[in-house]
């Protein structure tokens, strides 16, 4: 054993707290190590000393000073209002300020994840399609106000969508039929915007971009229910970043 | 409340005295007691009455010094070495070199020392009071008494030892 882990172990040793064996082994090096076991010896007095320091009596005025602090203490909350001191009996019930807070931060941070994740498809939904409207199918190419009826038959193709598109968000909301033929029209439009505008992009960002294509459409292809809808909504997501990055840049947006 | 008071008061104006000195031992006392007696009532039990009394006294203590500010902590670098009284006086120095040293100590490793090796308190109680595990005060007070022995300056078995300790 090294010098240096013998004299990690020396107040252990020394305060009787090492096991048989491990007493042992530092015993056994001390008898060997001079240095060690002048440095035990040393600690030993220290230990000594410090156990034999003489204890310290208080003075006589300390039990005065005492009462005089609680006297001076209760006059002083006999004289804040009555709303004060309930208020003070309370407070000892409640946890500290500091903890108070973070307590509720963290409860609001827990409440609001739980809300983003679990928030209704259709309101997801509403988001994306509204920002497809604004930003990828101009404002004009959808009819006035003509509210869908709840049970129509779930829109085929983009053309029909793109129709009857001013009340997709209320569809949305309906039918789930409604909610995956937008989406696939959203795609099929922000892959043709995307088309339009990788000319502007460079050999290695069309490739990423191709390849991440083909990826989220296998990804969609084989799944079914709610992960398919998430799969379809990362696409939108993706294709709308990939579009929008390009239009700033092209509109010369720093 | 008085009886309570006798019974911690040499413990607790003792250890306030070694942590804070003993110009402001009295004034951290007082206080100690007061939050004592005020809690009392709250207390919920879930330590002994002594490790609450020796938490609220270690904790008053070194909020004081941090109020106060008046001791800068003693960085490795700033360890200066007592000087070694003469031989004749060795066996009535060693207390009060002790003290010195005590005093030159950062605050967090006079407590550790005060609890431990003055007050006699277990490694145990010693956590409770500190609010920390047993390995942390273990490895504290290591640290503490390693400090203790720079202050001293190497050699402090010769100069004050009055024969070979029979821990060894």
């Amino acid at each position: 054993m090294t010098c240096e882990r013998v004299r990690a172990q020396l107040t252990g040793y020394l305060d009787g707290e090492l096991d048989g064996d491990a007493g042992t082994v530092v015993r056994g090096h001390l008898r060997t190590c001079e240095a060690c076991r002048a440095t035990a010896s040393d600690e030993a007095v220290l230990r000594d000393g410090l156990r034999s320091l003489p204890p310290v009596a208080p003075p006589n005025s300390l039990w005065a000073g005492v009462q005089a602090r609680l006297a001076a203490e209760e006059v002083a909350e006999s004289k804040r209002p009555a709303w004060r001191r309930a208020l003070a009996r309370w407070q000892r019930f409640v946890p500290a300020p500091r903890v108070a807070i973070t307590g509720a931060l963290v409860a609001a941070a827990a409440v609001a994840v739980v809300y983003w994740e679990t928030r209704p498809v259709e309101e997801v939904a509403r988001e994306q399609i509204a920002w497809y409207r604004q930003v990828v199918v101009p404002p004009q190419q959808f009819a006035p106000e003509a509210p869908l009826l709840k049970n129509q038959p779930a829109p085929s193709s983009c053309a029909t969508v793109a129709d009857a598109s001013i009340d997709v968000s209320e569809a949305l909301a309906l039918d789930g039929q409604r909610a995956e033929a937008a989406y696939d029209c959203a795609i099929q439009d922000l892959l043709t915007e995307a088309a339009n505008v990788r000319g502007d992009w460079s050999a290695t960002q069309r490739s990423a971009f191709d390849d991440k294509v083909k990826a989220m459409r296998e990804v969609i292809a084989k799944a079914d229910g709610k992960p398919k809808q998430r799969a379809t909504r990362a696409m939108v997501t993706y294709l709308q970043g990939a579009v929008t990055r390009d239009q700033v840049l092209l509109a010369g947006v720093p | 409340m008085e009886r309570l008071y006798h019974q911690y008061k040499r413990r607790v104006f003792g250890m306030a005295h070694r942590i804070v000195g003993a110009s402001d031992a009295e004034e951290v006392a007082q206080e100690v007691f007061v939050r004592v007696f005020r809690g009392l009532a709250s207390f919920r039990g879930d330590s002994a009455l002594s490790t609450w009394i020796y938490r609220l006294t270690v904790n008053a203590s070194l909020t004081h010094l941090t109020k106060r500010g008046r001791r800068k902590e003693v960085g490795d670098d700033g360890l200066t070495e007592l000087p070694a009284p003469p031989v004749a006086e060795r066996d009535s120095a060693l207390a009060a070199r002790i003290e010195a040293a005590l005093d030159q100590l950062p605050a967090g490793y006079r407590a550790i020392l005060v609890l431990h090796d003055v007050e006699g308190l277990s490694h145990e109680e010693c956590s409770a009071i500190l609010e920390c595990r047993v390995g942390t005060c273990k490895s504290q007070l290591h640290k503490a008494r390693a400090k203790m022995r720079d202050l001293l300056g190497a050699g402090i078995a010769e100069r004050f030892a009055k024969g070979t300790s029979n821990d060894l």
